[in-house]
């Protein structure tokens, strides 16, 4: 069967408009992504992960490369390629439920139907009794749960998180990554998911994709082995291949981070 | 007189039913009141240059009594909101457009920027001359002021929406339409707001001045005409029903509006 997502060769500039310089975020990356797999992306700050996220999301258009979906070139943003952003991107101006709904109020489904889905959505995520909230009367984790369930609700090919968890509080990351877990053996959603965090992508990624520094190469790929079900945080500070991947992981990145550094 | 121990009992019960902010409000009218009828005493012939307060209330009883009042009022209030309303009904979409069209918008803009400093007062003579003291001369001028101010401040409404909001309705499919509905017009709203407010104000200027000029009845046209025959009672009362029935429309109508919407969202702080 062939890939779920493919990129090939791409290669990113940034123009500069005011020093006429141009930027170099991405550098012939190469990659692939399976039908049901989560993988985890991670690299130094800058090396160009939000620039192949904005890709694959179809916000920013490329020259260099093919990137595409069940072979379809990518050529702008679409309903099959669902993204949560790091920053708090549901609508102010709509409840928690009529967020969640939206992509559905967008494709015209019927008010029944979608509020039925909406309500199985609210529960995958834990926000019952948070239907008619806004957004500002929610905590961080809350508003990052409502950003998960509105684009899963939407029921995307691919499922895009860029950072989505780097500002919440270090525990409700730590419950945010284990119902994400859950969320992915209840959907079998394929998951492109970026972070900077080391722990974290160990934790979730069924494939560690390591990036250098900038200009963000592929640098290593990195298995992690762990069935979705042993993926407890209780239980990984003695799982030998948690371990063993996140060192990995550890080491390749510091290495990136130390040539930023001497640069 | 009032003993301190019933002075302080009223204020208690004063403070119970209205905050503390509304009696210190009633402290700076009554402190006005106190001030306007010294010095209405103080001055010679104070009928024609500063009537008291009782004065001016006995006038208004006078004129509500022959039916004056409530007919100048209703034909103000009348242009004001018809001129309004499709003032900000043309301004907030234009607006719009111009803030999601980056070519459109430098197309239009150093035009807007030419007639926003045209006052409604410096075309009244031109739209005199092609319409005449009509109605319609006022309709156009308050169209013509309250459409600047709303115009404008759509316009950079639309530009202060975080990329963030139209991103994800982008990539939750939505189309150019889908976007200006779910995400530019409630995202311009707490703009729409500070907008609609300046156009309205405007257009109330608009419309007392526009009746002075154009001779219409109506509270402008009072002021103005009372002057003439030395009803300064008149000409007060006229100043003081405009800057009322404004606090009334903005309490009533545009400070509700702002609770359910952008305050709701969190928006706009209070
Ligand atoms: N819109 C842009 N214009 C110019 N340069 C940009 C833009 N966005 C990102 N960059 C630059 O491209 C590089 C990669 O950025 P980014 O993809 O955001 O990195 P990451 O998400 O890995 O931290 C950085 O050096 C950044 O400064
Ligand atoms: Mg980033």
């Amino acid at each position: 069967m062939p890939a779920k997502l493919v990129v090939q060769n791409l290669t990113h500039h940034y123009p500069d408009e005011y020093t006429g310089e141009s930027v170099h975020a991405l550098e012939k990356i190469n990659l692939t992504v399976e039908e049901g797999e989560l993988v985890t992306v991670v690299g130094p700050s800058g090396c160009g992960k939000s620039t192949l996220l904005n890709i694959l999301a179809g916000l920013l258009p490329y020259r260099d490369g093919l990137v595409s979906v069940d072979g379809v070139k990518i050529e702008g943003p679409g309903s099959d390629r669902g993204v949560v952003f790091q920053e708090h991107a549901i609508l102010p101006w709509r409840s928690v439920a009529k967020n969640i709904g939206h992509g559905l109020e967008l494709k015209g489904m019927p008010v029944q139907e979608r509020e039925t889905r909406v309500t199985d959505f609210i529960k995958l995520v834990g926000l019952q009794g948070f239907e008619d909230k806004y957004p500002h009367e929610l905590s961080g984790g809350m508003k990052q749960r409502c950003a998960v369930a509105r684009t899963l609700c939407a029921d995307p090919v691919v499922m895009l998180m860029d950072e989505p968890f780097a500002a919440v509080d270090a525990q409700t990351r730590i419950t945010l990554q284990e119902e994400l877990n859950r969320i992915a053996i209840a959907t079998k959603k394929t998951i492109i998911f970026i972070t900077h965090a080391v722990d974290e992508a160990a934790f979730l990624g069924d494939r560690c994709f390591v990036f250098s520094a900038r200009p963000g190469r592929l640098k290593a790929i990195v298995d992690i082995n762990i069935a979705r079900e042993k993926r407890i945080w209780s239980a990984m500070n003695v799982n030998k291949e948690f371990l063993r991947s996140r060192d990995e992981i550890l080491r390749l990145v510091r290495e990136e981070v130390n040539i930023a550094v001497e640069e | 007189m009032l003993s301190r121990n019933n002075l302080n009992r009223f204020l208690a019960f004063w403070r119970h039913f209205s905050g503390a902010g509304a009696i210190n409000l009633a402290f700076v009218i009554f402190g006005i009141l106190l001030v306007w009828t010294l010095i209405s005493h103080a001055i010679e012939n104070p009928a024609r240059y500063l009537p008291s307060p009782i004065a001016v209330a006995l006038s208004s009883f006078d004129m509500v009594y022959k039916g004056l009042l409530p007919s100048y009022f209703g034909d103000t209030i009348g242009r004001l909101v018809v001129g309004s309303i499709f003032g900000l009904a043309l301004g907030i979409p234009f607006g719009l457009i111009l803030g999601i069209n980056r070519t459109v918008a430098d197309m239009f803009y150093p035009i807007m920027n030419f007639f926003q400093s045209i006052s409604g007062i410096a075309i009244f003579p031109i739209i005199v001359v092609w319409f005449g003291n009509s109605d319609k001369t006022i309709f156009i001028v308050i169209l013509y002021t309250s459409f600047f101010p709303i115009a404008f401040t759509v316009l950079s409404g639309v530009r202060e929406i975080p990329m963030k909001y139209i991103h994800a309705a982008r990539t939750l499919g939505a189309n150019k339409f889908q976007i200006m509905r779910d995400v530019l017009l409630p995202g311009s709203l707490p703009h729409i707001a500070t907008g609609s407010r300046l156009s309205i104000g405007f257009a109330w200027r608009a419309v007392i001045a526009g009746e002075m000029l154009a001779g219409r009845e109506g509270l402008g046209w009072m002021i103005f005409t009372a002057q003439d025959v030395d009803r300064t009672s008149e000409v007060i009362l006229g100043m003081l029903l405009i800057g009322l029935s404004w606090i009334i429309l903005d309490h009533y109508l545009l400070r509700p509006f702002e609770a359910d919407t952008i305050e709701r969202w969190g928006l706009v702080q209070r």
